[in-house]
């Protein structure tokens, strides 16, 4: 939801995809390019200063949209760096810290440190229906797009029907002990099957109600001085990219 | 009747698990009219509206249109539903894209016309009913009302002859209820036929020139809203009689007559008046 909120409401809401697209795939192809865990991390901070100073996205949130990513990744990296070890020592097992490999892991966590602040930058300055706009033109299959459109749009409408389930459970004391709990969610489950099952039919049925037949189309958003936002775009993820040859 | 726009002959129609929706149902829709349509709930009014809009197909009997049996095939399909426009009485199972001016927009591209005339119609449409402003937000942060308007705009892009809509009015506040209520009245003007199935005698009462009442998925009465609402059959069926009637009933029981100058009040405002000039007229000798 905090996603959702900074894409609908940040400076560059009006600019075309395309240009934030672009710029997003650069700020990818400089985190691969670059040759070593410092560049990796200058080039995460430049993309999630532009974030922050360029989109206007408060710093507090964007950490808390952050976070969770960022915990995978610190996962991930821990999980490289610490092997078990079952034959060297004598008691049997042994924690193995592969010193060696440092530099390597350094290197793979770093890249995809900034590959994550590339796709926040992605994430944060564009809402799902413009991004599933720029993937139509990129000839993603339609029927992909889709079921982007329909998973997004269900999304909400079916975690209003869980919270207002919940809270018509509540108001019943259905959360008070731990058996009663189990209890009400099993019936949420079972109810939210349901719901599910009816709500397609109704969407299916209101889709040919409106002369579906098959493909959902929908007009496309049209954005002022598009290509100049797309040169600047162009230009300064280029610029990042050539920042990596010269950096060490 | 006049020329009808719409009509059910002998139609029946049961749900898988049998129960019968409706039962041998006959029923018109005149071209240009305001048309309520009137039952207890499960009479069969949603049922009604889905087989106007070809969703769901009859059993047995047949539904005209203009007069002519509809043809069920896909070309037959897309020009009943540009025809007949259909609004669902929960909005969120209406709309699908997350953003207002793409979910209006469905309608139309699905019409195949061109980018500029879908982009002239969405715009049209919002305009029309009043949420050109909330164009690019997202729809799961509109209100409930809003919701129901841009459900509304979605329809209406389509350009349909017909406006069908499935208790428009649940949910919404009196003064969103009036705001409606003048689009709906524009659209009329323009004319448009207008379908609401509703709950509320009062608005049926005032608003519709044609009145449809179902019970048990069957026809009870048909005709103008003034006299079949205060039939003996249908105030059991819906289980009591418009509050603007019933005044002007009761009150020509102690024989006070305010339809002694061929007029008849049938709103509140209107009654009001009759009731006020009434006072005046005994007051002066």
């Amino acid at each position: 939801m905090l996603t959702e909120q900074s894409a609908y409401a940040n400076r560059w809401r009006r600019v075309t995809p395309v240009a934030k697209g672009c710029f997003s795939l650069c700020g990818m192809i400089a985190a691969f390019a670059a040759g070593s865990p410092r560049t990796a991390l200058i080039i995460a901070l430049i993309l999630s200063a532009v974030s922050v100073f360029g989109a206007g996205i408060p710093l507090l949130r964007y950490l808390r949209v952050a976070a969770p990513p960022l915990f995978f990744l610190l996962a991930s990296a821990l999980s490289l760096a610490i092997s078990l070890d079952f034959s060297t020592s004598a008691t049997g097992v042994s924690l193995h810290f592969s010193g060696s490999d440092f530099s390597r892991i350094a290197q793979a966590s770093s890249r995809s440190l900034a590959c994550v602040t590339a796709l926040l930058f992605l994430a944060l300055t564009t809402p799902l229906s413009d991004i599933i706009s720029l993937l139509r033109r990129c000839k993603i299959p339609e029927i992909l797009l889709d079921l982007m459109t329909l998973c997004y749009r269900t999304l909400f409408v079916l975690s209003e029907a869980v919270h207002d389930t919940m809270t018509a459970q509540s108001a019943r004391l259905g959360y008070t002990t731990l058996t009663v709990s189990m209890r009400s969610l099993g019936g949420l489950i079972s109810n939210l099957i349901v719901q599910v099952w009816q709500r397609s039919l109704a969407l299916h049925n209101a889709a040919q109600a409106r002369n579906n037949d098959g493909a959902l189309r929908f007009l496309e958003n049209s954005y002022a001085n598009s290509r100049l936002s797309i040169s600047i775009a162009v230009v300064s993820g280029c610029l990042m990219v050539a920042l990596t040859a010269i950096l060490p | 009747m006049t020329e009808s726009i719409l009509a059910l002959q002998n139609v029946s129609y049961r749900y898988q698990d049998d129960t019968p929706a409706l039962d041998n149902c006959s029923l018109a829709i005149r071209r240009g009219s305001r048309t309520a349509v009137l039952g207890a709930n499960g009479a069969g009014k949603t049922t009604l509206f889905l087989h106007l809009n070809g969703i769901l197909r009859p059993s047995a009997g047949q539904v005209l249109c203009g007069g002519i049996p509809l043809d069920y095939s896909r070309s037959g399909m897309r020009k009943l539903r540009s025809l007949v426009g259909l609004v669902f009485q929960n909005p969120d199972s209406q709309l699908f894209s997350a953003s207002v001016r793409e979910d209006v927009s469905f309608g139309p591209m699905n019409m195949g016309l061109d980018e500029k005339e879908v982009r002239k119609r969405v715009e049209d449409s919002l305009q029309a009913v009043g949420m050109t402003e909330s164009a690019d937000r997202p729809v799961h942060n509109l209100s409930y009302g809003q919701k129901k308007r841009v459900c509304i705009a979605g329809v209406l892009a389509m350009k349909p002859e017909i406006l069908v809509l499935d208790e428009p009015m649940a949910g919404l506040d009196a003064a969103m209820q009036d705001e409606l209520m003048t689009v709906l009245d524009r659209l009329h003007a323009a004319g448009m036929t207008i379908v609401i199935a509703t709950h509320d005698l009062d608005f049926a009462y005032g608003w519709a020139d044609e009145g449809i009442i179902m019970e048990s998925g069957r026809l009870l009465a048909d005709g103008s809203p003034t006299e079949i609402l205060l039939r003996e059959e249908v105030r059991s069926a819906l289980g009591g009689a418009p509050l603007v009637a019933e005044i002007i009933r009761r009150l020509l029981l102690i024989g006070i007559d305010l339809r002694d100058k061929g007029y008849l009040p049938r709103s509140k405002g209107e009654l009001l008046q009759a009731i006020t000039a009434q006072i005046k007229q005994e007051d002066t000798p």
